[in-house]
């Protein structure tokens, strides 16, 4: 971009940014590489998919991440259009109300989630994770498509209407269609807060066949003590599926973590 | 829904139904976000009056006991110093490789799409993940510091995060490998939309590529500069994770957070309306801060 790249600029750039990238690559190279020592690869790898509840974990995550993404983008479409396209009193003010839970750290909630799970005895339930999940991923999501949908020529929704079109079938028939781009944020965004959640399974989930992926460290430092290896073995297995999806759909995650930076 | 009325007539009907049915759909998304969200602050407050063990089922009132005794409380204020030095060095650092790494990258580089995706793996990883690993990369046998062995720096060899003095440093650290990717892809797209005349206008006026970049392009993407300020306070508010899953907190209170406090004081020792009081207070500190800094860029927008 500066200057008239010339064969000796190419060569200095290329070695910058390989310097530059360094202390990215190498952590990322070193978790790999340690999953290879001790009893090596196979040994590693097959005991702990065999070995311990690895799969069930795996399995427990993407439950709760379908029931996530799923309760979210039904919340968020439906809003979205209320909020974007039809005409009602408080709009602003309901919208606003939405919005302002955006900046809410979930951890500040985490007294009266205690007690609302608690009250509602959801302890080892997926959804005493999922629904408040969704309550603070649902702002930002809101907020996108609202101004998205918002963006959609009237003549459209117009030219449903006078088809004879309910308010919902317009949604479904004329606005999803047009939304692509942006529920494509939802579900990255979504999945991806769901998958990594951290703080709720380790609060709610007590139950040894009801844990979330984000528990194997702390399963595996639990039972397995030192081995090094293993744990390391877990750690790449935990962090495939996110990664190969990230590197089929770059774009659409790229868009959809900084959707939100962006508005 | 008669297709064969005649459209005048069914317009003020459709109207009102249009109506009703708004708040239909925003019924989900409202049931939880007042449910849990607003019941959840209102709640907060509440409890935050009590002397409450989160059992007892009559706890004692004691009013604003709670913030009285956290504007007395040391570990809260080590908390509160410890959050903002990691959030000044994480957002400042963020920014400052971020826009690094994309101004280097956008240079002739073979391989740009592999680099790219290796500075922003990280973001999509958990960060449970990240913790795990850099637990053992810390260490005082670990890689970190075999890699400054290699390279001669092994005087600069430290325990790390079992040191207090180093300990806030290594998970500002840690963050900075998993956000910068972040910041990164942000400036990048920004980069692409300077126009690329002013560059080649301020090369022919003899600018050297150092000062094309302080004086044309830094200045060129302040919106970006706010936007990653302003995620990046909140995002240090907010850090949790790496926190628990790599120190805990220590050692000692080295690297105790809000967050961390917290937790400990509502989960693991059952002062709950201590733990309520410290979560408004963190409320509070979130919405101040965005609320500050909404003005700052509404200001630089008119501008």
């Amino acid at each position: 971009m500066i200057g008239r790249p010339t064969h000796r600029s190419r060569v200095i750039h290329q070695l910058l940014a390989t310097v530059a990238v360094l202390p990215f690559a190498l952590p990322l190279y070193w978790i790999i590489a340690i999953s290879f020592e001790g009893a090596g690869a196979s040994a590693n790898y097959s005991a702990v998919v065999t070995k311990t509840p690895f799969v069930q974990f795996l399995i427990n995550s993407l439950v709760m991440s379908a029931g996530t993404v799923a309760i979210v983008f039904v919340c968020t479409m439906l809003a979205g259009y209320a909020l974007g396209k039809l005409h009602f009193a408080g709009r602003e003010l309901l919208f606003r109300a939405i919005v302002a839970g955006m900046m809410l750290p979930v951890i500040a909630l985490i007294v009266p989630i205690y007690m609302l799970v608690r009250q509602a005895g959801l302890f080892n339930n997926f959804l005493a994770v999922i629904i408040p999940l969704c309550t603070v991923i649902l702002p930002m999501t809101i907020l996108l498509t609202r101004n998205y949908i918002q963006g959609l020529p009237e003549e459209l929704l117009d030219a449903a209407k006078i088809d004879g079109a309910t308010s919902f079938g317009t949604l479904i028939r004329v606005v999803m269609p047009l939304s692509r781009p942006i529920v494509a944020v939802i579900i990255v965004w979504s999945f991806l807060n769901s998958w990594n959640e951290f703080l709720l399974p380790l609060l709610f989930l007590q139950n040894e066949s009801l844990q979330a992926i984000t528990q194997i460290p702390t399963y595996f430092t639990a039972t397995y003590g030192s081995d090094v290896p293993k744990i390391f073995a877990a750690l790449v297995l935990m962090c495939l599926p996110i990664v190969t999806a990230y590197l089929c759909f770059q774009k659409f995650f790229e868009r959809g973590l900084t959707a939100g930076a962006l508005k | 829904m008669g297709t064969t009325e005649p459209v005048a007539a069914a317009r003020p009907r459709r109207r009102r139904r249009g109506h009703y049915t708004a708040y239909l759909y925003l019924l989900p998304a409202l049931l939880l976000i007042v449910g849990i969200t607003y019941f959840g602050v209102g709640y907060n407050f509440w409890a935050s009056t009590l002397d409450w063990n989160g059992i007892d089922p009559n706890p004692t009132s004691i009013g604003l006991g709670n913030y009285v005794e956290i504007s007395q409380d040391p570990i809260f204020w080590t908390a509160l110093t410890n959050v903002a030095v990691f959030g000044v060095i994480t957002i400042v650092a963020q920014m400052v490789i971020g826009l690094a790494l994309a101004l280097v990258l956008s240079g002739p580089i073979v391989g740009r799409a592999v680099y790219k995706a290796i500075v922003f793996i990280p973001v999509v990883l958990a960060p449970a993940a990240i913790s795990t690993a850099f637990r053992q990369f810390l260490r005082p046998d670990g890689q970190v510091n075999a890699v400054l062995d290699a390279v001669g720096l092994g005087f600069l060899s430290q325990a790390w995060i079992a040191d207090p003095t180093w300990a806030l440093y290594a998970l500002a650290a840690v963050n900075i490998f998993q956000w910068t990717g972040f910041s990164f892809i942000l400036y990048q797209a920004a980069l692409s939309q300077i126009d690329s005349s002013h560059l080649e206008a301020a090369q022919i006026d003899g600018a050297g590529t150092w000062r094309t970049i302080r004086h044309i392009i830094v200045p060129q993407l302040r919106s970006t500069h706010i936007t990653l300020a302003l995620t990046g306070v909140i995002g240090a508010l907010k850090t949790f994770d790496i926190v628990f899953l790599i120190t805990g907190g220590g050692p000692g209170r080295s690297t105790e957070f809000l967050t961390t406090y917290i937790y400990k004081m509502s989960i693991s020792q059952f002062h709950v309306g201590y733990g309520a009081a410290l979560s408004v207070v963190l409320l509070l500190l979130a919405l101040a801060l965005t609320l500050v800094q909404m003005r700052v860029y509404r200001y630089e927008q008119e501008d």
